[in-house]
């Protein structure tokens, strides 16, 4: 049962000595053919992507979108603080004229499709009409802005037309006068930036020095704007961290030609994994542009250990290949685990349900690997191609640097004060970890792309500019659905020709002729139509049209009037069957919209109730007391008809559909935040709570910052799993290593103290918990394991030469402190330029791993030595050889029930129903492996063990 | 320089006019023939029609209607009377128009909302909006009048005169210009090209097929083709009479009780 072969290490460095060229060569042709690849780089930075393409809130998403011809918006927006009549003068609004102009042109076509802004959907004071009332019984339609006023007259006239519509106010005209906006619909919204940029140069070209400001806002900038300048951070950020590792490494090492080393490997390993990832397809997406950042310090970990032993060892006398060999040697187990472990901790994060999460996790892993791969072959190699005399004045094997070194000195310092106060130190770990669980509970779940850049970022100011004059510039969509029914259609039409017949003497009475022949003529019609119908719908449409039809045939003048009349009965009744012609529902959709406004939350919102209304108060009489749903179904109908009357007839699609059975809500939102969209949410649901849904509707959300809630939620759940399932992955792998569920506990102390700490302190700061801040708990853990493991099978290989652990703490706090601690200070500072970024979430990553280092680093320093101490006669005590460890009945269990827990994480996701039988299936099996294991352990070969353990050193 | 541009439009002029069969016609007169072709033939008229609005999600609209039509004077003053059928919501509602034709005569239009029994006039302004959320507009309903624009021959071939029309005031349109393709036949206009600003084309409207009635070439099928907003209206006409002796039912009263015999 051994868990490899204990010559391969030697053997594998040996080779890599004596092929140091054949090794070098063929690693850098695997790297020059990957490197081909990442020419060919998408890149994709739609956060909506976060959710795969068949998750049904991303299907909805676009279904509607379709249905109701709804495309990603940007606005534009024009603020005039200095004017005394605010944008209201002929300049300002010449301006806004000429910008319409010009956005509706911005279309070309790419790959035989036209691409850019949807010119006819542009939503601007001279796209949309004016509905009113002149009196007299007069109504006019007319565009709203035919010819940009020219004098201030015209432009105070203006003023009023334009606030006149409760529709417009708050969407493209300010309650304060001051701004005006346009909406841009994008084809796409990877044509954001180019849309972007080229509204912005025609603004520098023509406006410079003007008096009003220029504002572009909206997610589909953010967003594509995002994905360019990622780039520039990938290509400025990643390379400037590495040259302060490198700066660091020679203040530590003095000789250039070795530092050199780990930084091929760095580089060689993000080149091979990066063009692994470009190779395979997967586009670059904000996560995955965060790979060369991430895999830096792992990459360069491994080869400061070696380096490091390696200074403290080297002498001339020694050579560089003996030195080498015994380094390589002693180091092959940690590093072998620590990139497992670290590999171990990225790779879960295929546990997540977000896809670029997964391929991010992965990535990595496999990078963590091929950097593992090129410090125990390339590393060694290396060392063999430097001439033996550049080595010269290299080393501390006399220990004369380290003594006098003041990190080497404050080193010591720290071991005996971690000797001396054990115990205060580990009641001080209890007491900070229950305030960071505290601090934990306080995290602030939120995310919005906008918030991805700094708040000097013009998109940071438009945003917040545009979102003091305007409802918001964040959209998104209540629909309400007409429920799928099933229908009896024999049934329908037999109580309905009962109706019908009801209906008859009335006719009668009314004084229409014939009515008896024309009605049992439809009746007889009705009853055959409706064998042969699909629906209602088509049903009635058809006895209708063919009432319509047979009319034209009547005896007389007369009957014409009855066979109208007995048509029309059926032609309302499919009329009645479409929900949003329906007063009620109109006015439950109005209260709703007023409820949300109320609540703050929302700034503005837009539905086909707002049309019906508006269009009837010009109708009647344009006083603010008509200004509302009317009595009737038809009256709402002949309402719309007459929208449809004006310049933009298609306007009305964007509430409602075709055949009146869905209708949107369009929600204005002064924050993309998610809490923000979550607390709409929970409001519509207070609403629906006290205001019941019409019983044949119901209710579904869309839009972008809908969406980027859903996957929110979906990501913060999924990271939880993720790190238990790493946490656990990790905790089997250390339980092995050491056969001991002592030390594997011990080991994963600083990572869950670290853990803690970093996101107590996130949730007190209020620092809101977003994806990058997700991701860097599988980061932390695995560098604080690290740490860890170097640390204990340090302990454990010096611990059996020396009887008193006083001796071994001192040991500890020589050369394999001095490694932990370089190696610290190196990542730590050495990403702290990431915080020149212009990108909030490459700052979070920045001072994030400065912290994340830090902690673990030190908390492994402090915390394992005096928790060793404590309980070093428990953790001592038992046995190391594998035939022991499998006999162990503990540390069985505890490896069993562990795999359990990984596998039920693994397949949670993927099974549909039922959790609970899930955890059924895992308690029996747990069961059974625990009597497995009771078996295994009471095994003839282990009862023949001797009953004492091995030896007490202590 | 002067002297070749010159020449060259009197060889363009003579060109056209020797290869005409129809030599004689001036632009004027081939412009005034279509507009008796399309919207004067007989001393009145009456149609159903059939409108269907499709758009470019392939989403139908159906709208019926029956249009009354009556000429007041010969390529002059007219009235229109359009009576909805369907949909049922809608049925009873009518659009009445009086045409007066000439320089800054603004025609005269109501509407007749039945659920509400409202009659409205509708402002003098914009005819160019959409006719009942159609791809037609209210002016291809009683014909745009001849004095807004300039008219000039542009080309012609065996079938057609091609008449490019220029607003006068092209403040007041969204088009820079059209283009008439002119039956040489009929003289009805077979299409209307419309150009954008930047000369681009954005709507067309076809006739489809032709009958003729009562001796009068009529359009039977008309195709409005909205190509920015990728959307089309069919109109199939059909029931079309002439001369059906109508009396003076274009009056507000008539719009609350529809003048039911001369509506089948």
């Amino acid at each position: 049962m051994k868990l490899f072969d204990k010559d391969v290490d030697r053997k594998l460095v040996e080779y890599s000595v004596v092929h140091h060229k054949k090794i070098t060569i063929v690693m850098l042709i695997v790297t020059a053919i990957l490197a081909c690849f990442i020419p060919k780089v998408r890149v994709d930075t739609d956060p909506e992507n976060m959710l795969s393409s068949d998750e049904p809130v991303r299907v909805y998403h676009h279904k509607m979108k379709k249905e109701f011809t709804i495309y990603d918006l940007v606005v534009l927006g024009l603020v005039n603080e200095t004017d005394p009549h605010g944008v209201y003068n002929p300049k300002t609004l010449k301006k806004v004229y000429d910008l319409t102009q010009f956005v509706k042109s911005l279309n070309w076509k790419e790959n035989g499709k036209e691409v850019g802004v949807v010119g006819p959907e542009v939503m601007a004071p001279s796209e949309v009409d004016h509905v009113s009332n002149i009196g007299m019984g007069t109504i006019s339609f007319e565009w709203l802005v035919k010819t940009p006023p020219k004098t201030q007259e015209e432009a105070d006239e203006f003023k009023i037309k334009a606030k006149s519509n409760p529709l417009l106010l708050d969407t493209v005209f300010s309650r304060d006068d001051k701004a005006v906006a346009i909406y841009i619909p994008l084809t796409s919204k990877d044509v954001g930036y180019r849309v972007y940029k080229q509204i912005n140069k025609y603004i520098k070209d023509n406006y410079s020095g003007a008096q009003e400001k220029f504002y572009l806002a909206g997610l589909p900038i953010a967003e594509d704007t995002f994905g360019v300048e990622m780039f520039l951070q990938m290509v400025i950020s990643a390379p400037m961290a590495m040259l302060v590792v490198f700066i660091l490494m020679i203040l530590f090492f003095k000789k250039i030609i070795l530092v050199i080393s780990p930084m091929i490997v760095a580089i060689i390993s993000i080149i091979c994994t990066m063009g692994l990832l470009i190779a395979f397809g997967y586009p670059i997406h904000i996560m995955t542009s965060m790979i060369p950042i991430f895999l830096m310090p792992i990459a360069v970990v491994d080869s400061i250990h070696i380096l490091s032993e390696f200074f403290d060892r080297y002498s001339p006398e020694k050579g560089r290949r003996a030195v080498i060999v015994e380094v390589m040697h002693e180091l092959f187990v940690p590093m072998l685990y620590t990139s497992l472990t670290s590999a171990a901790g990225f790779a879960s994060l295929a546990l997540t349900p977000i896809p670029p999460v997964q391929v991010f996790g992965l990535f990595v892993a496999v990078g963590i690997m091929i950097a593992w791969i090129c410090t125990v072959t390339f590393v060694p190699a290396y060392v063999m191609m430097i001439r033996e005399k550049s080595l010269d004045d290299f080393g501390d094997s006399t220990g004369k640097i380290s003594r006098e070194n003041p990190m080497a000195r404050s080193l010591h310092w720290l071991g005996r004060f971690v000797f001396r106060y054990a115990k205060p130190i580990i009641v001080a770990s209890v007491l900070v970890s229950i305030v960071s669980v505290i601090g934990i509970t306080k995290i602030n779940v939120n995310d919005n792309p906008v918030r991805w850049f700094t708040l000097s970022h013009p998109i940071r100011i438009a945003d917040i500019e545009l979102n003091k004059h305007f409802g918001g510039t964040y959209m998104s969509y209540l629909v309400l659905d007409q429920k799928q029914e099933k229908v009896d259609l024999p049934t329908y039409a037999q109580n309905l020709s009962k109706d019908f017949e009801a209906q008859i003497p009335k006719w009668k009475e009314k004084g229409y002729v014939n009515v008896d022949k024309v009605a049992s003529q439809m009746e007889t019609l009705f009853l055959k139509l409706s064998k042969t119908a699909s629906s209602k719908s088509e049903l009635l449409n058809a006895i209708f049209d063919e009432a319509y039809e047979r009319s034209f045939k009547a005896d007389s003048g007369d009957e014409v009037e009855t066979w109208d009349v007995v048509g029309e009965y059926f032609g309302l009744k499919d009329e009645a069957l479409k929900p949003f012609k329906q007063p009620d529902n109109l006015n439950y959709i109005s209260k709703m919209q007023k409820y949300l406004l109320d609540s703050g939350l929302v700034g503005k919102s837009n539905s086909l109730s707002d049309i019906v209304k508006k269009v009837y108060q010009e109708l009647i009489d344009g006083k603010q007391s008509n200004y509302r749903i009317p009595n009737s179904s038809r009256a709402v109908a002949q309402c719309l008809m007459q929208y449809q009357s004006g310049h933009k007839p298609y306007d009305l699609w964007h509430f409602v559909t075709n055949d009146f059975k869905h209708a949107n809500i369009w929600l204005q939102l002064k924050s993309g935040d998610n809490k923000d969209m979550r607390k709409v949410i929970a409001v519509v649901n207070e609403f629906i709570k006290k205001n019941p849904l019409p019983n044949n509707l119901e209710l579904h959300w869309a839009g972008l910052t809908y969406i980027n809630v859903v996957w929110q939620e979906k990501m913060v759940f999924g990271m939880l799993q993720s790190f238990i399932g790493s946490f656990l992955v990790v905790f089997v792998m250390m339980v092995l290593l050491f056969r001991s569920v002592g030390w594997g506990l011990l080991c994963m102390a600083p990572l869950t103290i670290t853990i803690l700490l970093i996101y107590g302190a996130t949730g007190f700061i209020g620092k809101d918990y977003d994806m990058p801040t997700a991701v860097l708990s599988s980061l932390t853990l695995g560098m604080a394991v690290d740490f860890a493991i170097h640390f204990i099978q340090r302990v454990r290989a010096n611990h059996v030469g020396n009887s008193s652990w006083r001796g071994t703490n001192k040991i500890m706090f020589g050369e394999p402190a001095r490694a932990i601690s370089r190696n610290v200070i190196v990542i730590a500072v050495g990403f702290l330029p990431l915080l020149t970024a212009g990108l909030v979430p490459y700052k979070t990553v920045g001072i994030m791993l400065c912290c994340i280092m830090a902690l673990s680093g030190s908390i492994t320093l402090i915390l394992l030595p005096a928790m060793v101490k404590v309980w070093r006669h428990k953790l001592f005590c038992q046995c190391k050889s594998v035939r022991c460890a499998s006999c162990s009945f503990i540390m069985c269990s505890v490896v069993s029930l562990s795999t359990v827990v990984i596998i039920v994480l693994c397949i949670e996701q993927y099974i549909k129903s039922g959790l609970s039988n899930l955890l059924l299936i895992a308690a029996v099996f747990s069961l059974v492996l625990l009597i497995g294991c009771y078996l295994f352990t009471r095994r003839k070969r282990c009862r023949d063990l001797p009953k004492t353990k091995e030896s007490n050193e202590v | 320089m002067k002297k070749t541009i010159l020449t060259i439009t009197i060889f363009i002029l003579t060109g056209i006019s020797l290869g005409a069969d129809s030599a004689k016609l001036s632009v004027a007169q081939i412009v005034n023939k279509a507009n008796i072709a399309a919207y004067y033939q007989g001393r009145d008229a009456k149609a159903r029609v059939h409108m269907e609005i499709v758009s470019d999600s392939g989403a139908k609209k159906v709208r019926d209607f029956i249009i009354l039509r009556k000429t007041i004077v010969d390529g002059g003053d007219q009235k229109f009377y359009v009576y909805f059928n369907s949909p049922a919501d809608i049925r009873r509602m009518v659009f009445m128009v009086h045409k007066h034709v000439g320089e800054d005569n603004q025609d005269d239009r109501w509407l007749y909302l039945p659920s509400m029994d409202l009659v409205n006039r509708i402002a003098a302004g914009d005819k160019r909006t959409s006719f009942v959320g159609s791809d037609y507009f209210y002016e291809d309903v009683s014909g745009r009048d001849l004095f807004e624009d300039t008219h000039k021959l542009v080309s012609e071939n065996d079938k057609y005169y091609i008449i490019r029309n220029t607003p006068k005031k092209p403040s007041d349109v969204e088009f820079k210009y059209y283009d008439l393709s002119i039956d040489k036949k009929t003289f009805l206009p077979m299409k209307i090209f419309f150009y954008d600003k930047k000369n681009v084309l954005y709507r067309k409207i076809e006739v489809l097929k032709v009958g003729i009635i009562q001796g009068h070439p009529t359009a039977l099928y008309v195709l409005v083709t909205n190509l920015a907003a990728k959307s089309k209206t069919r109109m199939v006409f059909s029931g079309v009479k002439y001369d059906i002796g109508l009396p003076d039912i274009f009056t507000e009263r008539y719009l609350r009780v529809p003048p039911r015999k001369y509506l089948r």
